[in-house]
Parts: C-alpha cells; structure tokens; sequence
C-alpha cells in the first residue's frame, strides 16, 4: 500500500504541474498505477534509498534517481538500479510467499493479522490520537 | 521430457539468471496470501491508463527539490518500532505530517509491512535519504533542499489518499515552493 500511496501522491503532483520522481522496491505496483519517472531498486522491501550501512550505495541511489528526475523523456519511464542486493537471488523467493509457510505459521499470521486490524481500527476512531 | 532435457542442456553457458532472479510480483504473491488467510475479496490497486508528466523547468543544479516519505516519526509511547521490530499498526498515522529539513529526523518504519526477513530497518538512510540530499545540495548537484518534508499517511483506503491526502501533500510542497519532489516508498 505504500508503494500505491506514493504512486498515487506523484500523479497528483505531476497533475499539477509538479515534476516527481520515486524511489521503490515494489516494481508492479508502482507500474501498474502509473507514474511519470521511477527508480527502481531490486531490494527487499524497506530499501528504496540503499543498501544498509552502505553509504555508497545510498548515495549511488539517490544520484540515479535525480537522474531519472532530469532525463525522462515520457512517463513511464523506469530506471532500474544497476546494484544488487545479493549475488544469491534466493531472497525474492520468501516475502509472503504462502507456498513457503507451514499451515500452523498461516494460522499463527491469520490471528496476528486479525488483532493488527483491531489496534489499527481503535486508532482511526480516535484521529488526535494519531497527530 | 526429452525435448525438455535438451533445452535445459542447450542452455548451459548462455548465462541467463535463475527464473526466479526478477522483480517479485507483489500484487500476486499477496493476493494469494491474503486469499489463502481467508480474506474475502482480493484489494483492488489503483490503476490508470493515462499518466501525466510535468517537465522539470529548471535544471537540477538550480532546483529546489522537496521530499515525500511514508515513514513515521517515532513515538516513544506506541511500542517497539525497530529496529527489526513486528508489524506495530498502532505506530501508523493517519494525517499528513512535515519536518524541517535543516536538522536530523529519527523515522521509523514498524507501521509497514516491509521485509523483515532479508532486513533489519537498522539504518534509516535506506529509506528516508534526507542527509544524502543535503549533501547534494551542499556539491552543488541540485540548488537547494525545500524547507521541510512531508510524511504520507499509508491508508488503504483509496478515498483518504486521493481525497484527504494528495491534495494536503500537493498544498505543502506548493508553500515550500519546491521545482520538484522525491518520493520514497519503504
């Protein structure tokens, strides 16, 4: 959903004038609202602006993507980070991959999720709480 | 099969990636986790045909770039919020919210589901690239980093952030009088 926030805030602004860029991990989302220029790091989500402990990489990053800002000849313009998170590509394979999770770990999430809904809903019933 | 095992041989020493070694579908893998945790219908994205495209005006070296985050402040009172900490949607907030940029800011992402088990959430410059944008401004690589940023309220609901949000977003960078923004998704 963070990734549709994003999106949905650069087409808003680009609407009116503003240019955008955005930086993400979540490459179909991003695409498949529709953005005018997106870096895209093919990093576990959590890291749209480097590696950790990477200042480097962080740097790199940044420079691409005011690069993108600079240069987009047409929206839809994805640019894909050259670096890589790991030379093992075995991590894309995990997140929420349910073919991966033993029916007692889907149980353990499915109650996890439930009591996330209920905190979540006692907020947003009370929105000065959250400011 | 035969023809199978033939290819597979054939493709020895072209130096393709593993099958899996591409953008994680995102929208797939939690539609079907959601489905199998038996939540009714699928979420609908957002999704658009047309895109727009406003062209930066200025060259970058004499723009005044502002920055868009969907990270929160951290609140002592809301329960651990990392590093490596659970889904905490009690850190979640749910108004847009702006910080000045001339100082450090401590931004936390425990209210979003990102992944906790390839990474940590140790070092908040991987996400919120506030001092790398400073020190860009500081080499002359962009004119000037806009007077605050501005945090994004993740909301499922499409009405609160094209509504409520998009437009508060649009009315502080416009005050900030930015030429253009960075947005970063966590």
């Amino acid at each position: 959903v963070c990734h549709q926030t994003v999106s949905l805030a650069a087409r808003h602004l680009e609407e009116n004038g503003i240019p955008t860029v955005i930086m993400g991990c979540a490459k179909d989302i991003v695409e498949y609202v529709g953005v005018p220029r997106f870096l895209f790091s093919d990093f576990p989500l959590g890291n749209p602006a480097g590696k950790p402990h990477n200042p480097e990489s962080q740097a790199l990053t940044l420079e691409l993507a005011l690069r993108v800002l600079e240069t987009a000849p047409a929206p839809r313009t994805t640019v894909q980070s050259p670096l890589r998170w790991s030379a093992d590509p075995e991590w894309k394979l995990d997140f929420s991959n349910i073919a991966r999770l033993s029916l007692e770990e889907i149980a353990r999430r499915r109650a996890e999720f439930d009591r996330q809904k209920e905190i979540a809903k006692t907020i947003r019933e009370k929105p000065q709480a959250a400011e | 099969v035969k023809e199978a095992v033939m290819s597979d041989r054939e493709e020895e020493g072209f130096g393709f990636a593993p099958e899996h070694d591409a953008p994680i579908p995102y929208m797939t893998r939690i539609r079907e986790y959601y489905q199998t945790l038996g939540y009714g219908a699928p979420y609908r994205w957002a999704h658009y045909a047309e895109v727009p495209f406003a062209p930066l005006k200025k060259p970058l070296a004499e723009s005044r770039i502002g920055l868009i985050t969907t990270a929160a402040p951290f609140q002592p009172d809301k329960g651990d919020q990392g590093p490596g900490a659970a889904y905490n949607g009690g850190a979640k907030f749910y108004r847009v919210y702006s910080g000045e940029t001339d100082r450090d800011h401590d931004l936390r992402i425990s209210h979003i589901g990102y992944d906790r088990t390839h990474t940590t959430a140790e070092d908040s410059n991987t996400w919120f690239p506030l001092p790398a944008l400073r020190r860009l401004a500081e080499q002359g690589c962009i004119g000037e980093v806009a007077p605050h940023f501005h945090g994004a309220p993740t909301d499922r609901s499409h009405r609160a952030t094209l509504h409520r949000d998009c437009p508060e977003l649009l009315k502080r960078v416009r005050e900030d009088g930015v030429d253009a923004v960075v947005l970063v998704a966590v």
